[in-house]
Protein backbone atom coordinates (compact mmCIF):
# COMPACT_ATOMS: atom_id res chain seq x y z
CA UNK A 1 0.00 0.00 0.00
CA UNK A 2 1.42 3.22 -0.96
CA UNK A 3 1.93 6.13 1.89
CA UNK A 4 0.73 9.81 1.46
CA UNK A 5 3.01 11.44 3.56
CA UNK A 6 2.65 15.56 5.22
CA UNK A 7 5.22 16.94 6.58
CA UNK A 8 4.55 18.59 9.84
CA UNK A 9 5.94 22.49 10.29
CA UNK A 10 7.28 23.16 13.66
CA UNK A 11 7.18 26.37 15.29
CA UNK A 12 9.48 27.09 18.45
CA UNK A 13 8.06 23.12 19.36
CA UNK A 14 4.20 24.00 18.44
CA UNK A 15 2.76 22.36 15.62
CA UNK A 16 1.66 24.71 12.57
CA UNK A 17 -2.00 24.33 12.47
CA UNK A 18 -1.78 24.85 8.51
CA UNK A 19 0.29 21.59 8.53
CA UNK A 20 -2.63 19.86 10.64
CA UNK A 21 -4.92 21.01 7.33
CA UNK A 22 -2.60 18.98 5.00
CA UNK A 23 -2.32 16.16 7.61
CA UNK A 24 -6.20 16.11 7.89
CA UNK A 25 -6.82 16.27 4.05
CA UNK A 26 -4.21 13.66 3.58
CA UNK A 27 -6.02 11.26 6.02
CA UNK A 28 -9.00 11.81 4.18
CA UNK A 29 -7.83 11.08 0.80
CA UNK A 30 -5.60 7.77 2.65
CA UNK A 31 -9.22 6.61 3.69
CA UNK A 32 -10.50 7.26 0.38
CA UNK A 33 -8.83 5.45 -1.65
CA UNK A 34 -6.95 2.69 0.96
CA UNK A 35 -3.60 4.22 1.28
CA UNK A 36 -1.71 5.38 4.56
CA UNK A 37 -1.32 8.47 6.05
CA UNK A 38 1.94 9.04 7.41
CA UNK A 39 3.32 12.41 8.82
CA UNK A 40 7.12 13.36 8.96
CA UNK A 41 8.43 15.64 11.61
CA UNK A 42 12.06 16.89 11.15
CA UNK A 43 12.64 18.71 14.42
CA UNK A 44 15.62 19.01 17.13
CA UNK A 45 12.13 17.40 19.35
CA UNK A 46 10.71 15.77 16.82
CA UNK A 47 9.93 12.87 19.31
CA UNK A 48 8.35 15.54 21.98
CA UNK A 49 5.95 16.68 19.13
CA UNK A 50 5.11 13.49 17.61
CA UNK A 51 3.37 12.46 20.94
CA UNK A 52 0.65 15.61 19.94
CA UNK A 53 0.43 14.33 17.09
CA UNK A 54 -1.34 11.25 17.34
CA UNK A 55 -4.21 13.14 18.25
CA UNK A 56 -4.64 14.00 14.53
CA UNK A 57 -4.39 10.79 13.36
CA UNK A 58 -1.75 9.52 11.21
CA UNK A 59 -1.03 5.64 11.50
CA UNK A 60 2.58 6.13 11.45
CA UNK A 61 4.92 8.70 12.32
CA UNK A 62 8.19 8.79 11.18
CA UNK A 63 10.79 11.30 12.74
CA UNK A 64 13.88 12.60 12.19
CA UNK A 65 15.76 14.45 15.18
CA UNK A 66 18.77 16.41 15.15
CA UNK A 67 19.99 19.46 16.17
CA UNK A 68 21.04 20.98 13.23
CA UNK A 69 16.88 21.31 12.81
CA UNK A 70 17.33 24.53 15.26
CA UNK A 71 16.59 26.73 12.76
CA UNK A 72 15.76 26.73 9.15
CA UNK A 73 18.28 26.42 6.89
CA UNK A 74 18.04 24.31 3.27
CA UNK A 75 20.76 21.76 3.02
CA UNK A 76 19.97 19.71 6.00
CA UNK A 77 16.56 20.07 5.43
CA UNK A 78 16.72 18.55 2.08
CA UNK A 79 18.89 15.66 2.58
CA UNK A 80 16.29 14.90 5.45
CA UNK A 81 13.36 14.47 3.28
CA UNK A 82 15.47 13.01 0.66
CA UNK A 83 16.67 10.33 2.88
CA UNK A 84 12.90 9.81 4.21
CA UNK A 85 11.54 9.83 0.50
CA UNK A 86 14.13 6.84 -0.74
CA UNK A 87 13.07 5.10 2.70
CA UNK A 88 9.08 5.54 2.97
CA UNK A 89 8.81 5.89 -1.23
CA UNK A 90 5.69 7.88 -0.75
CA UNK A 91 3.37 8.59 -3.80
CA UNK A 92 2.87 11.96 -2.15
CA UNK A 93 4.85 14.85 -0.17
CA UNK A 94 2.46 17.29 1.24
CA UNK A 95 3.48 19.91 2.60
CA UNK A 96 2.08 23.63 4.36
CA UNK A 97 3.04 26.52 2.53
CA UNK A 98 5.17 28.25 4.67
CA UNK A 99 8.50 30.72 3.79
CA UNK A 100 10.39 27.14 4.80
CA UNK A 101 8.82 24.40 2.99
CA UNK A 102 8.55 27.36 -0.20
CA UNK A 103 12.45 27.55 0.11
CA UNK A 104 13.07 23.72 -0.36
CA UNK A 105 10.09 22.18 -2.78
CA UNK A 106 11.54 23.13 -5.73
CA UNK A 107 15.09 21.83 -5.02
CA UNK A 108 13.36 18.46 -3.52
CA UNK A 109 11.61 17.91 -6.23
CA UNK A 110 14.73 18.53 -8.52
CA UNK A 111 17.15 16.01 -6.68
CA UNK A 112 14.16 13.55 -6.62
CA UNK A 113 13.02 14.10 -10.43
CA UNK A 114 9.38 14.39 -8.92
CA UNK A 115 6.52 16.75 -10.24
CA UNK A 116 5.54 19.48 -8.08
CA UNK A 117 2.81 21.79 -7.29
CA UNK A 118 3.00 24.52 -5.50
CA UNK A 119 0.49 26.74 -3.27
CA UNK A 120 -2.32 24.69 -3.97
CA UNK A 121 -6.19 25.29 -2.25
CA UNK A 122 -7.37 22.00 -3.08
CA UNK A 123 -6.04 18.68 -4.22
CA UNK A 124 -6.88 15.34 -5.04
CA UNK A 125 -5.67 12.00 -6.20
CA UNK A 126 -6.10 11.27 -9.62
CA UNK A 127 -5.59 7.87 -11.58
CA UNK A 128 -1.99 8.46 -11.38
CA UNK A 129 -0.91 11.13 -10.00
CA UNK A 130 -2.70 14.44 -8.40
CA UNK A 131 -5.31 17.10 -9.78
CA UNK A 132 -5.39 20.30 -7.69
CA UNK A 133 -6.44 23.59 -8.11
CA UNK A 134 -4.20 26.76 -7.67
CA UNK A 135 -5.26 30.41 -7.92
CA UNK A 136 -3.21 32.67 -10.35
CA UNK A 137 -2.96 35.95 -11.86
CA UNK A 138 -2.59 37.53 -8.11
CA UNK A 139 -5.80 34.99 -7.11
CA UNK A 140 -8.27 36.55 -9.81
CA UNK A 141 -8.20 33.22 -11.87
CA UNK A 142 -8.10 29.62 -10.35
CA UNK A 143 -6.19 27.05 -12.99
CA UNK A 144 -6.34 23.27 -12.77
CA UNK A 145 -3.53 21.28 -13.16
CA UNK A 146 -2.40 18.14 -13.09
CA UNK A 147 0.81 16.16 -11.78
CA UNK A 148 1.45 12.65 -12.91
CA UNK A 149 4.15 10.95 -11.42
CA UNK A 150 5.17 7.80 -9.24
CA UNK A 151 6.65 10.92 -6.86
CA UNK A 152 4.32 14.35 -6.60
CA UNK A 153 5.41 16.98 -3.73
CA UNK A 154 2.93 20.11 -3.25
CA UNK A 155 2.26 22.85 -0.56
CA UNK A 156 -0.92 23.78 0.43
CA UNK A 157 -2.31 26.92 1.07
CA UNK A 158 -3.16 27.52 4.81
CA UNK A 159 -7.10 28.22 5.69
CA UNK A 160 -7.72 25.41 2.71
CA UNK A 161 -8.89 22.37 4.64
CA UNK A 162 -10.40 22.50 8.41
CA UNK A 163 -8.63 20.46 10.87
CA UNK A 164 -10.29 16.98 12.34
CA UNK A 165 -9.12 15.63 15.23
CA UNK A 166 -8.88 11.22 15.63
CA UNK A 167 -7.11 9.68 18.45
CA UNK A 168 -4.42 7.14 16.27
CA UNK A 169 -2.73 4.03 17.94
CA UNK A 170 0.32 6.21 15.46
CA UNK A 171 3.32 3.68 15.25
CA UNK A 172 6.24 6.23 15.65
CA UNK A 173 9.20 5.07 13.57
CA UNK A 174 13.11 6.99 14.24
CA UNK A 175 15.09 7.72 10.93
CA UNK A 176 18.61 7.51 11.64
CA UNK A 177 20.14 10.61 10.16
CA UNK A 178 23.78 12.37 10.58
CA UNK A 179 24.73 15.62 9.49
CA UNK A 180 28.37 17.23 9.10
CA UNK A 181 28.96 21.28 9.21
CA UNK A 182 31.27 21.03 6.06
CA UNK A 183 27.61 20.05 4.26
CA UNK A 184 26.25 23.15 4.59
CA UNK A 185 27.32 24.92 1.96
CA UNK A 186 25.83 27.95 3.29
CA UNK A 187 25.99 29.53 6.70
CA UNK A 188 23.86 30.80 8.82
CA UNK A 189 25.08 34.19 10.59
CA UNK A 190 21.96 35.58 12.44
CA UNK A 191 18.23 35.23 12.81
CA UNK A 192 17.12 39.09 13.52
CA UNK A 193 13.62 38.37 15.20
CA UNK A 194 10.63 40.04 14.24
CA UNK A 195 9.07 42.21 16.95
CA UNK A 196 5.62 40.90 15.59
CA UNK A 197 5.65 36.91 15.67
CA UNK A 198 4.15 36.72 18.99
CA UNK A 199 0.48 35.58 17.40
CA UNK A 200 1.56 33.79 14.04
CA UNK A 201 -1.06 35.65 11.06
CA UNK A 202 -1.30 32.55 9.17
CA UNK A 203 -3.27 31.22 11.84
CA UNK A 204 -4.74 34.19 13.75
CA UNK A 205 -8.19 34.33 14.14
CA UNK A 206 -8.24 37.72 13.76
CA UNK A 207 -6.55 39.98 11.60
CA UNK A 208 -6.14 43.78 11.80
CA UNK A 209 -4.42 45.05 8.84
CA UNK A 210 -3.23 48.53 9.04
CA UNK A 211 -1.74 50.22 5.16
CA UNK A 212 -0.62 53.46 3.97
CA UNK A 213 -3.39 55.42 5.89
CA UNK A 214 -2.33 54.32 9.12
CA UNK A 215 0.52 57.95 8.67
CA UNK A 216 1.75 58.09 12.24
CA UNK A 217 2.72 57.31 15.99
CA UNK A 218 -1.20 57.83 16.74
CA UNK A 219 -2.43 55.73 14.11
CA UNK A 220 -0.34 52.87 14.63
CA UNK A 221 -1.14 53.24 18.61
CA UNK A 222 -5.32 52.78 17.43
CA UNK A 223 -4.17 49.68 15.53
CA UNK A 224 -2.43 48.41 18.55
CA UNK A 225 -5.14 49.05 20.53
CA UNK A 226 -8.01 47.56 18.25
CA UNK A 227 -5.81 44.50 17.98
CA UNK A 228 -5.92 43.98 21.72
CA UNK A 229 -9.19 44.58 22.47
CA UNK A 230 -10.10 41.86 20.06
CA UNK A 231 -6.88 39.61 20.34
CA UNK A 232 -6.24 40.35 17.05
CA UNK A 233 -2.48 39.54 15.00
CA UNK A 234 -1.97 42.52 13.04
CA UNK A 235 -0.62 42.62 9.60
CA UNK A 236 0.28 45.12 7.36
CA UNK A 237 0.08 46.09 3.51
CA UNK A 238 3.20 46.38 1.60
CA UNK A 239 3.43 50.08 1.78
CA UNK A 240 4.17 49.86 5.51
CA UNK A 241 6.25 47.12 5.34
CA UNK A 242 8.61 48.71 2.52
CA UNK A 243 8.44 52.29 4.61
CA UNK A 244 9.78 49.89 7.86
CA UNK A 245 6.68 51.38 9.61
CA UNK A 246 5.90 47.41 10.43
CA UNK A 247 7.90 44.13 10.05
CA UNK A 248 8.18 42.78 6.78
CA UNK A 249 7.05 38.86 7.61
CA UNK A 250 3.64 41.39 8.79
CA UNK A 251 3.29 41.93 4.96
CA UNK A 252 -0.14 40.31 3.68
CA UNK A 253 -0.56 39.39 0.12
CA UNK A 254 1.15 38.27 -3.09
CA UNK A 255 4.41 38.57 -1.51
CA UNK A 256 3.82 38.45 1.90
CA UNK A 257 1.43 35.86 3.72
CA UNK A 258 -1.94 34.30 2.88
CA UNK A 259 -4.63 34.64 5.57
CA UNK A 260 -7.86 33.50 6.09
CA UNK A 261 -9.25 34.73 9.72
CA UNK A 262 -12.85 34.90 10.95
CA UNK A 263 -12.21 38.61 10.83
CA UNK A 264 -10.50 40.61 8.37
CA UNK A 265 -10.23 44.51 9.45
CA UNK A 266 -8.53 46.52 6.90
CA UNK A 267 -7.66 50.05 7.94
CA UNK A 268 -6.26 52.50 5.26
CA UNK A 269 -5.86 49.82 3.09
CA UNK A 270 -6.68 50.80 -0.89
CA UNK A 271 -7.35 46.84 -1.76
CA UNK A 272 -4.83 46.71 -4.29
CA UNK A 273 -5.46 42.87 -6.22
CA UNK A 274 -1.82 42.13 -4.98
CA UNK A 275 -3.01 42.65 -1.34
CA UNK A 276 -6.27 41.46 -1.76
CA UNK A 277 -4.86 38.06 -3.04
CA UNK A 278 -3.23 37.27 0.61
CA UNK A 279 -6.99 38.13 2.07
CA UNK A 280 -10.31 37.46 -0.10
CA UNK A 281 -10.54 33.89 1.84
CA UNK A 282 -11.02 36.03 5.77
CA UNK A 283 -14.94 35.00 6.73
CA UNK A 284 -15.95 38.45 7.66
CA UNK A 285 -14.11 41.33 5.84
CA UNK A 286 -14.49 44.90 7.35
CA UNK A 287 -13.13 48.31 5.66
CA UNK A 288 -12.16 51.42 7.13
CA UNK A 289 -11.37 53.82 4.31
CA UNK A 290 -12.01 57.56 3.88
CA UNK A 291 -12.30 57.28 0.05
CA UNK A 292 -16.00 55.61 -0.64
CA UNK A 293 -14.38 54.46 -4.64
CA UNK A 294 -11.73 52.60 -2.86
CA UNK A 295 -11.35 48.64 -4.33
CA UNK A 296 -11.46 47.42 -1.09
CA UNK A 297 -15.04 48.15 -0.73
CA UNK A 298 -16.48 45.74 -4.03
CA UNK A 299 -14.86 42.95 -1.47
CA UNK A 300 -16.01 44.18 1.96
CA UNK A 301 -18.80 42.93 4.02
CA UNK A 302 -18.61 45.91 6.24
CA UNK A 303 -17.44 48.72 4.69
CA UNK A 304 -16.58 52.31 6.99
CA UNK A 305 -16.49 55.00 5.05
CA UNK A 306 -14.59 57.55 7.31
CA UNK A 307 -11.68 58.42 8.35
CA UNK A 308 -9.58 55.96 10.54
CA UNK A 309 -8.65 58.57 13.04
CA UNK A 310 -12.10 59.49 13.83
CA UNK A 311 -13.55 55.71 13.40
CA UNK A 312 -11.21 53.88 15.28
CA UNK A 313 -11.95 55.58 18.89
CA UNK A 314 -15.59 54.87 19.14
CA UNK A 315 -15.22 51.72 17.28
CA UNK A 316 -12.44 50.47 19.96
CA UNK A 317 -14.96 51.86 22.95
CA UNK A 318 -17.66 50.16 21.79
CA UNK A 319 -15.83 46.64 21.15
CA UNK A 320 -14.97 47.42 24.81
CA UNK A 321 -18.41 47.14 25.43
CA UNK A 322 -19.58 44.27 23.73
CA UNK A 323 -16.67 41.99 24.98
CA UNK A 324 -17.33 43.29 28.54
CA UNK A 325 -20.77 42.32 28.50
CA UNK A 326 -20.28 38.62 27.23
CA UNK B 1 31.78 39.11 -10.49
CA UNK B 2 30.23 37.69 -13.27
CA UNK B 3 26.07 37.64 -12.42
CA UNK B 4 23.45 36.57 -14.74
CA UNK B 5 19.59 37.11 -13.95
CA UNK B 6 17.00 35.12 -15.26
CA UNK B 7 13.89 36.82 -16.30
CA UNK B 8 11.03 36.24 -17.33
CA UNK B 9 7.99 37.80 -19.50
CA UNK B 10 4.75 37.92 -17.71
CA UNK B 11 1.20 39.14 -18.27
CA UNK B 12 0.40 41.69 -16.90
CA UNK B 13 -2.29 40.75 -14.13
CA UNK B 14 -3.65 44.45 -13.95
CA UNK B 15 -5.02 43.96 -17.20
CA UNK B 16 -8.58 42.97 -18.37
CA UNK B 17 -9.08 39.12 -18.18
CA UNK B 18 -11.57 36.21 -19.59
CA UNK B 19 -12.09 33.16 -20.05
CA UNK B 20 -12.80 31.33 -22.56
CA UNK B 21 -13.17 27.75 -23.90
CA UNK B 22 -11.08 27.16 -20.96
CA UNK B 23 -8.43 29.28 -22.06
CA UNK B 24 -7.09 32.36 -20.46
CA UNK B 25 -7.14 35.21 -22.65
CA UNK B 26 -6.23 38.59 -21.89
CA UNK B 27 -8.13 41.41 -23.58
CA UNK B 28 -4.80 43.71 -23.86
CA UNK B 29 -2.14 41.86 -24.93
CA UNK B 30 0.08 43.56 -21.82
CA UNK B 31 2.96 41.96 -20.78
CA UNK B 32 5.75 42.78 -18.67
CA UNK B 33 9.44 42.37 -16.93
CA UNK B 34 7.77 40.11 -13.99
CA UNK B 35 8.22 42.45 -11.08
CA UNK B 36 10.06 40.17 -8.75
CA UNK B 37 13.16 39.90 -11.89
CA UNK B 38 12.73 43.73 -12.14
CA UNK B 39 13.86 43.62 -8.74
CA UNK B 40 16.52 41.01 -9.02
CA UNK B 41 18.43 43.44 -11.80
CA UNK B 42 18.12 45.97 -9.47
CA UNK B 43 19.73 44.09 -6.62
CA UNK B 44 22.76 42.87 -9.28
CA UNK B 45 23.09 46.76 -10.58
CA UNK B 46 23.78 48.07 -7.12
CA UNK B 47 26.40 45.47 -6.27
CA UNK B 48 28.01 45.87 -9.94
CA UNK B 49 27.86 49.77 -8.63
CA UNK B 50 29.69 48.76 -5.72
CA UNK B 51 31.59 46.29 -6.71
CA UNK B 52 32.56 46.12 -10.45
CA UNK B 53 31.74 43.11 -12.59
CA UNK B 54 29.47 42.38 -15.13
CA UNK B 55 25.47 41.15 -15.55
CA UNK B 56 23.97 39.11 -18.40
CA UNK B 57 20.11 38.56 -18.21
CA UNK B 58 18.78 34.99 -19.48
CA UNK B 59 15.05 34.58 -20.64
CA UNK B 60 13.42 31.66 -22.27
CA UNK B 61 10.29 32.89 -24.46
CA UNK B 62 8.82 33.44 -27.64
CA UNK B 63 9.85 36.43 -29.99
CA UNK B 64 7.77 38.91 -28.60
CA UNK B 65 9.33 38.03 -25.05
CA UNK B 66 12.91 39.69 -26.48
CA UNK B 67 11.58 43.57 -25.88
CA UNK B 68 11.91 42.34 -22.29
CA UNK B 69 15.34 42.02 -22.49
CA UNK B 70 15.72 44.96 -23.68
CA UNK B 71 14.07 46.73 -20.89
CA UNK B 72 16.62 44.50 -18.75
CA UNK B 73 19.36 45.86 -20.80
CA UNK B 74 17.94 49.69 -20.38
CA UNK B 75 18.28 49.65 -17.11
CA UNK B 76 21.78 48.98 -16.91
CA UNK B 77 22.17 44.72 -17.69
CA UNK B 78 25.21 44.39 -19.91
CA UNK B 79 24.01 41.60 -22.51
CA UNK B 80 21.27 38.72 -22.89
CA UNK B 81 20.68 35.80 -24.37
CA UNK B 82 17.11 34.90 -25.64
CA UNK B 83 16.36 31.12 -25.61
CA UNK B 84 14.16 31.04 -28.29
CA UNK B 85 10.79 28.86 -27.41
CA UNK B 86 8.16 28.15 -30.08
CA UNK B 87 4.82 29.37 -29.28
CA UNK B 88 2.94 26.27 -29.05
CA UNK B 89 4.73 24.59 -26.48
CA UNK B 90 3.46 24.86 -22.63
CA UNK B 91 6.16 25.02 -20.59
CA UNK B 92 6.51 24.68 -16.60
CA UNK B 93 8.68 25.23 -13.83
CA UNK B 94 10.64 22.17 -14.32
CA UNK B 95 10.97 22.73 -17.69
CA UNK B 96 12.11 26.00 -17.53
CA UNK B 97 14.61 25.12 -15.08
CA UNK B 98 15.63 21.96 -16.86
CA UNK B 99 16.22 24.00 -20.07
CA UNK B 100 18.64 26.80 -17.74
CA UNK B 101 20.52 23.99 -16.41
CA UNK B 102 21.88 22.96 -19.87
CA UNK B 103 22.58 26.76 -20.56
CA UNK B 104 24.47 27.64 -17.50
CA UNK B 105 26.58 23.70 -17.55
CA UNK B 106 29.32 24.66 -19.77
CA UNK B 107 29.12 28.45 -18.23
CA UNK B 108 31.25 30.71 -15.54
CA UNK B 109 29.48 32.96 -13.09
CA UNK B 110 30.02 33.97 -9.92
CA UNK B 111 26.29 34.26 -8.81
CA UNK B 112 22.70 33.53 -10.52
CA UNK B 113 19.82 35.90 -9.88
CA UNK B 114 16.00 34.60 -9.90
CA UNK B 115 12.88 36.04 -8.88
CA UNK B 116 11.09 34.37 -6.24
CA UNK B 117 8.11 33.66 -8.11
CA UNK B 118 6.56 34.42 -11.31
CA UNK B 119 3.75 37.29 -10.78
CA UNK B 120 0.92 35.60 -12.84
CA UNK B 121 1.77 31.66 -11.85
CA UNK B 122 3.30 32.53 -8.27
CA UNK B 123 5.10 29.03 -8.35
CA UNK B 124 7.99 29.78 -7.00
CA UNK B 125 9.27 27.27 -7.91
CA UNK B 126 11.89 27.66 -11.07
CA UNK B 127 15.27 29.07 -8.89
CA UNK B 128 15.44 26.49 -6.69
CA UNK B 129 15.02 23.57 -9.24
CA UNK B 130 17.76 25.24 -10.97
CA UNK B 131 20.00 25.11 -7.91
CA UNK B 132 19.11 21.52 -7.39
CA UNK B 133 20.06 20.84 -11.22
CA UNK B 134 23.39 22.46 -11.16
CA UNK B 135 23.95 21.53 -7.29
CA UNK B 136 24.53 25.06 -6.34
CA UNK B 137 24.27 26.22 -2.59
CA UNK B 138 21.04 29.03 -2.79
CA UNK B 139 19.26 31.10 -0.75
CA UNK B 140 15.55 31.90 -1.85
CA UNK B 141 13.23 35.20 -0.87
CA UNK B 142 15.92 37.66 -0.33
CA UNK B 143 15.72 41.11 0.37
CA UNK B 144 18.81 41.94 1.29
CA UNK B 145 22.17 41.47 -0.65
CA UNK B 146 25.74 42.36 0.70
CA UNK B 147 28.79 41.25 -0.89
CA UNK B 148 31.58 40.36 1.05
CA UNK B 149 34.94 38.95 -0.38
CA UNK B 150 33.74 36.48 -2.71
CA UNK B 151 30.25 35.50 -0.94
CA UNK B 152 27.39 37.02 -0.44
CA UNK B 153 25.46 38.68 2.63
CA UNK B 154 21.69 37.47 1.77
CA UNK B 155 18.85 39.02 4.04
CA UNK B 156 16.39 36.23 3.64
CA UNK B 157 12.84 36.84 4.88
CA UNK B 158 11.56 33.24 6.85
CA UNK B 159 8.57 32.48 8.36
CA UNK B 160 9.02 34.79 12.00
CA UNK B 161 12.45 37.03 11.63
CA UNK B 162 14.72 37.44 9.06
CA UNK B 163 17.88 35.19 8.80
CA UNK B 164 21.49 36.19 7.52
CA UNK B 165 22.96 33.62 5.40
CA UNK B 166 26.18 33.33 4.46
CA UNK B 167 26.15 31.93 0.56
CA UNK B 168 29.37 31.24 -1.19
CA UNK B 169 30.41 31.84 -5.11
CA UNK B 170 29.27 29.88 -7.33
CA UNK B 171 25.81 30.00 -6.17
CA UNK B 172 21.76 31.31 -6.69
CA UNK B 173 19.41 33.62 -5.13
CA UNK B 174 16.08 34.50 -5.66
CA UNK B 175 14.74 37.53 -5.29
CA UNK B 176 12.04 39.51 -3.30
CA UNK B 177 10.49 42.35 -4.51
CA UNK B 178 10.34 43.88 -0.48
CA UNK B 179 14.12 44.36 -1.71
CA UNK B 180 14.47 47.22 -3.35
CA UNK B 181 12.68 49.66 -5.72
CA UNK B 182 14.05 48.76 -9.29
CA UNK B 183 15.05 51.91 -11.76
CA UNK B 184 12.98 53.08 -14.32
CA UNK B 185 14.84 53.00 -17.42
CA UNK B 186 16.34 56.59 -18.75
CA UNK B 187 16.19 57.75 -22.30
CA UNK B 188 20.16 57.12 -21.90
CA UNK B 189 19.79 54.24 -21.00
CA UNK B 190 17.47 53.28 -23.65
CA UNK B 191 19.31 54.49 -26.50
CA UNK B 192 22.38 52.35 -24.79
CA UNK B 193 20.05 49.05 -24.90
CA UNK B 194 19.69 49.21 -28.45
CA UNK B 195 23.86 48.84 -28.77
CA UNK B 196 24.40 46.35 -26.60
CA UNK B 197 24.66 42.47 -27.61
CA UNK B 198 21.51 39.86 -27.14
CA UNK B 199 22.40 36.36 -28.27
CA UNK B 200 19.96 34.22 -29.63
CA UNK B 201 19.77 30.06 -28.72
CA UNK B 202 16.69 28.27 -30.18
CA UNK B 203 15.32 25.99 -27.72
CA UNK B 204 15.72 22.90 -29.66
CA UNK B 205 19.72 23.33 -30.22
CA UNK B 206 20.16 22.91 -26.21
CA UNK B 207 19.65 18.86 -25.12
CA UNK B 208 16.20 18.96 -23.41
CA UNK B 209 14.12 16.22 -23.13
CA UNK B 210 10.12 16.20 -23.39
CA UNK B 211 10.02 14.29 -20.47
CA UNK B 212 11.20 17.68 -18.54
CA UNK B 213 7.12 19.18 -18.41
CA UNK B 214 6.04 17.72 -15.09
CA UNK B 215 2.70 19.77 -14.40
CA UNK B 216 -0.16 20.16 -17.13
CA UNK B 217 -2.84 22.95 -17.06
CA UNK B 218 -6.40 21.28 -17.46
CA UNK B 219 -8.00 24.82 -17.18
CA UNK B 220 -9.32 27.97 -16.18
CA UNK B 221 -12.24 29.15 -13.78
CA UNK B 222 -12.12 32.99 -12.95
CA UNK B 223 -12.45 32.58 -9.14
CA UNK B 224 -16.25 33.61 -7.93
CA UNK B 225 -16.05 37.21 -6.59
CA UNK B 226 -17.14 38.30 -3.65
CA UNK B 227 -19.80 40.83 -2.94
CA UNK B 228 -19.80 43.90 -1.68
CA UNK B 229 -21.62 44.08 1.59
CA UNK B 230 -23.19 47.33 3.37
CA UNK B 231 -21.61 50.18 3.22
CA UNK B 232 -21.70 52.70 5.95
CA UNK B 233 -21.24 55.96 5.21
CA UNK B 234 -22.12 58.77 7.87
CA UNK B 235 -21.33 60.34 11.15
CA UNK B 236 -17.97 58.13 12.67
CA UNK B 237 -19.11 57.62 15.95
CA UNK B 238 -22.83 56.52 14.81
CA UNK B 239 -21.35 53.73 12.21
CA UNK B 240 -18.56 52.74 14.15
CA UNK B 241 -20.72 51.82 16.89
CA UNK B 242 -23.14 50.52 14.67
CA UNK B 243 -20.89 47.91 13.21
CA UNK B 244 -18.75 47.00 15.95
CA UNK B 245 -22.36 45.68 17.44
CA UNK B 246 -23.33 44.17 14.00
CA UNK B 247 -19.92 42.07 14.17
CA UNK B 248 -21.31 40.56 17.32
CA UNK B 249 -24.62 40.13 17.06
CA UNK B 250 -24.72 39.11 13.38
CA UNK B 251 -21.40 37.87 12.54
CA UNK B 252 -20.14 36.40 16.04
CA UNK B 253 -16.44 37.58 15.22
CA UNK B 254 -15.67 39.32 18.15
C1 LIG C 1 4.41 41.83 -7.68
C2 LIG C 1 3.76 42.65 -6.61
C3 LIG C 1 3.53 42.06 -5.37
C4 LIG C 1 2.91 42.79 -4.36
N1 LIG C 1 2.67 42.15 -3.17
C5 LIG C 1 2.00 42.81 -2.20
C6 LIG C 1 1.67 42.17 -0.94
O1 LIG C 1 2.04 41.02 -0.67
N2 LIG C 1 0.95 42.88 -0.03
C7 LIG C 1 0.52 44.16 -0.26
O2 LIG C 1 -0.15 44.74 0.61
N3 LIG C 1 0.84 44.79 -1.41
C8 LIG C 1 1.56 44.16 -2.38
N4 LIG C 1 1.88 44.82 -3.53
C9 LIG C 1 1.62 46.28 -3.60
C10 LIG C 1 0.18 46.63 -3.92
O3 LIG C 1 0.02 46.67 -5.33
C11 LIG C 1 -0.19 48.03 -3.34
O4 LIG C 1 0.73 48.98 -3.79
C12 LIG C 1 -0.24 48.07 -1.82
O5 LIG C 1 -1.02 47.00 -1.32
C13 LIG C 1 -0.83 49.39 -1.38
O6 LIG C 1 -0.88 49.50 0.03
P1 LIG C 1 -1.99 50.41 0.75
O7 LIG C 1 -3.35 49.93 0.38
O8 LIG C 1 -1.65 50.45 2.17
O9 LIG C 1 -1.67 51.86 0.17
P2 LIG C 1 -2.50 52.78 -0.83
O10 LIG C 1 -2.85 52.04 -2.07
O11 LIG C 1 -1.75 54.03 -0.94
O12 LIG C 1 -3.86 53.04 -0.07
C14 LIG C 1 -3.99 53.80 1.10
C15 LIG C 1 -5.47 53.91 1.39
O13 LIG C 1 -5.66 54.55 2.63
C16 LIG C 1 -6.77 55.42 2.56
N5 LIG C 1 -6.59 56.46 3.59
C17 LIG C 1 -5.64 57.44 3.64
N6 LIG C 1 -5.79 58.17 4.75
C18 LIG C 1 -6.84 57.64 5.44
C19 LIG C 1 -7.48 57.98 6.67
N7 LIG C 1 -7.05 58.98 7.44
N8 LIG C 1 -8.53 57.25 7.05
C20 LIG C 1 -8.99 56.23 6.28
N9 LIG C 1 -8.43 55.87 5.12
C21 LIG C 1 -7.35 56.57 4.71
C22 LIG C 1 -6.74 55.95 1.14
O14 LIG C 1 -8.05 56.36 0.75
C23 LIG C 1 -6.24 54.74 0.35
O15 LIG C 1 -7.32 53.96 -0.16
C24 LIG C 1 2.53 44.13 -4.57
C25 LIG C 1 2.76 44.72 -5.81
C26 LIG C 1 3.38 44.01 -6.81
C27 LIG C 1 3.62 44.66 -8.13
N1 LIG D 1 10.99 31.71 -19.14
C1 LIG D 1 11.93 32.02 -18.24
N2 LIG D 1 13.10 32.55 -18.61
C2 LIG D 1 14.04 32.89 -17.70
N3 LIG D 1 13.85 32.77 -16.37
C3 LIG D 1 12.69 32.25 -15.93
C4 LIG D 1 11.68 31.84 -16.84
N4 LIG D 1 10.64 31.36 -16.12
C5 LIG D 1 10.99 31.48 -14.82
N5 LIG D 1 12.22 32.03 -14.70
C6 LIG D 1 12.92 32.37 -13.44
O1 LIG D 1 12.22 31.74 -12.38
C7 LIG D 1 11.51 32.68 -11.58
C8 LIG D 1 10.08 32.31 -11.33
O2 LIG D 1 9.90 30.98 -11.05
P1 LIG D 1 8.43 30.33 -11.07
O3 LIG D 1 7.62 31.10 -10.07
O4 LIG D 1 8.66 28.93 -10.72
O5 LIG D 1 7.88 30.52 -12.45
C9 LIG D 1 11.54 33.98 -12.36
O6 LIG D 1 11.52 35.05 -11.46
C10 LIG D 1 12.83 33.86 -13.18
O7 LIG D 1 13.94 34.27 -12.42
Amino acid sequence: MSTLLTYISVNNGKIKRSSLEVLSRCNELAQQHNLISAAIIIDKNASEIAEKLKAYGPSVIYIIENPVFNNHLNTPLLKALSLAIEKIKPKIVAFASTESTKDILGALAANRGAASLADVSEFELSGTGVKAKRPVMASKIISSVEANDSLVLLTVRSGSYDVSTQQADSNIEEIPFSFNDDELKITLKEIISASGDKIDLSEAETVIAAGRGVKDEEGRKLVEELASVLKAGIGASRALTEAGVYDPSLQIGQTGKVVSPQLYIGIGISGAIQHVSGMANSKVIVAINKDPDAPIFDIADYGIVGDLYKVLPPFIEELKKVKSEK
Amino acid sequence: MKFYVCIKQVPDVNAPLHIKDGELIQDADRNILNAYDASAIEAALVLREKHGGEIEVVLIGTDKAKETIRKALAMGADSGIFIQADTDVQFDSFSYAKILSTFFADKEYNFILCGKQSQDTDAGLTGSMLAGLLDLPYVTNAVGLEMTGNSLIVKRQGDAGQELIELPSPGLVTCSNDMNDPRIPNLKGIMQSKRKPVETIPVNDLPTDSTAIKTKILGYEVKPAREAGKKFDGEPDEIARQVARLLDEAENVV
